[in-house]
């Protein structure tokens, strides 16, 4: 049933975002009279929030129940050393696609920098398991289609919260897809089991939570409202990894001016 | 007539004037690279976080006493109400007289809540300035970068300080760690909470004091345990 090149995860993730641009109508759009409401449902730029805080809570359920707990086991049994193993094994991994998408932004220096990582870590690094290119200079840096996609200028789209994956945006979903493809393991178990490239996934989630235990406690905390806090931190994170950590002071809003008349 | 005469210069005058706009625009150009960093900005900066890496290192403090420390240091050195004002957007135009000074308060409360509670997190660290550089055309806002260093071989965390010049010297508007502008951030929650209550501001108001007397348990109970700790090892 599933098209030749779509991946089970990938078309059904489609499918989702489908239905959520259906459901769509459903959310309240503000009166047009008030303006602050129409100003604050443009800046947030979610059509959909009711339905993706039904995600949210969906996955807050699933972290509750399965992946907190993972993490938690991992995190406690492993000592550091393998846990940082892992973390490099899953990064040297995921060198090819950081490298095609440092290619396709033009980006040569740090396409050069995650060549050498590549080869340094999986030779001296014992197949990746190590990572002693940051110390000698070439340290980590993550790309993906997403990034790309925005390099070129296409717009993060409406805020969309994908049940499982989370924050997913249509240029982000559609960059994951694309990534995909430039990653070698796709080709190399096409047509055989999918244990993995799943097992990966998998491992790649309980890491990633494990390694945020504290810091989403604490946003969580901290936040009047979780699910908005987390819309924006994603946002302002992924505009910072596509600026490569370069503040783009054009970019941050005119505060000298700002008093409880005013109109931004 | 005036127009007629701006609109028809002679070739030399345009040339004249299109030449002077290249030079303009080229000491502009070349002026950032001299002139860019912001010593007094950096200095503030480093003044502001040499006190706050004091206060982490402080051994003895309860969760109390460094609270009032931090509360000190945010409030002398941020420009609260303008942080306060900036995380309402265009609600801002709705509260009453009451509600305003009540939100201030709150929201000067919640800060200092929420920065020390995240920054108490860093621990065994150093502190660096790296650059500066002026945002805006008035002059009155600077952006200086720095990083926190870590002894123990950890990445260092990058930190971007949004600096404005006010009568009463700098003010920190906003801080970005790990690539998060901070005061954006809880303008996305607050207008969110307001919105989702039908723009009724009143609930942002109930929002806030429920976290904020969620927080002091949550200190309490920090307290109580550190007690209890403390007196289950003298017992011993």
């Amino acid at each position: 049933m599933n098209i030749e090149f779509g991946r089970n995860s990938l078309s059904s993730m489609v499918a989702v975002f489908g239905l959520a641009v259906i459901l769509s109508g459903c959310a309240t759009r503000p009166d047009t009279a008030d303006a602050a409401a129409v100003a604050a449902y443009e800046e947030a730029n979610d059509p959909i929030e009711p339905l993706n805080r039904y995600f949210f809570e969906l996955n807050n359920f699933l972290d509750i129940i399965l992946l907190r707990p993972s993490a938690e086991i991992y995190d406690g049994v492993l000592p550091t050393i393998a846990k940082d193993g892992v973390r490099n094994f899953l990064d040297n991994l995921r060198s090819p696609v950081i490298l095609a998408n440092d290619l396709l932004q033009g980006e040569w220096d740090r396409a050069g920098d995650t060549t050498a990582r590549f080869g340094i870590n999986t030779t001296a690094g014992v197949l990746g398991l190590g990572d002693p290119a940051t110390g000698w200079g070439y340290a980590r840096h993550g790309e993906d289609f997403g990034q790309t996609l925005a390099v070129y200028g296409v717009g993060e789209g409406p805020y969309f919260y994908a049940p499982v994956l989370g924050p997913a945006p249509p240029r982000d979903l559609a960059g994951f897809g694309v990534d995909l493809f430039f990653d070698p393991l796709t080709y190399i178990f096409w047509d055989k089991a999918y244990t993995i490239p799943v097992t990966r996934f998998v491992l790649n989630g309980i890491d990633l939570r494990a390694r945020n235990l504290d810091t989403l406690d604490e946003i969580e905390r901290t936040s009047i409202d979780y699910y908005a806090a987390i819309r924006s931190l994603y946002r302002q994170s992924r505009a910072d990894e596509i600026q490569n950590g370069v503040t783009d002071i054009e970019a941050l809003p005119d505060i000298s001016n700002i008093d409880f008349t005013s109109h931004e | 007539m005036t127009l007629q005469l701006w609109r028809s210069p002679s070739p030399a005058v345009r040339n004249a004037i299109i030449g002077l706009v290249v030079l303009v625009s080229l000491a502009f150009i070349a002026m950032p690279a001299s002139a860019a960093r912001d010593e007094s900005a950096e200095a503030f900066v480093n003044e502001v976080a040499s006190e706050a890496i004091e206060i982490l290192g402080q051994d003895g403090f309860t969760p109390q006493e460094l609270e009032a420390a931090f509360r000190i240091l945010f409030v002398g050195n941020m420009d609260v109400p303008r942080i306060g004002l900036f995380a309402l957007g265009q609600y801002a135009r709705t509260p009453t007289a009451e509600q305003k000074a009540e939100y201030l308060a709150l929201v000067e409360e919640f800060i200092v809540k929420v920065y020390a509670s995240r920054l108490s997190d860093y621990t065994d660290q150093q502190f660096a300035v790296l650059s500066s550089q002026p945002k805006g055309s008035r002059g009155k806002e600077v952006i200086v970068s720095s990083q926190i260093e870590f002894t123990t071989g950890r990445a260092p965390v990058p930190v971007e300080w949004w600096l404005l010049k006010t009568d009463e010297g700098y003010k920190v508007f906003d801080v970005k760690v790990l690539g998060i502008w901070m005061a954006q951030e809880q303008r996305s929650t607050f207008i969110s909470v307001i919105r989702n209550n039908g723009g009724d501001f009143s609930s942002l108001l109930e929002h806030i004091k429920t976290q904020i007397a969620q927080a002091n348990q949550d200190r309490d109970v920090k307290v109580t345990e550190a007690d209890a700790a403390v007196a289950t090892e003298s017992t011993q």
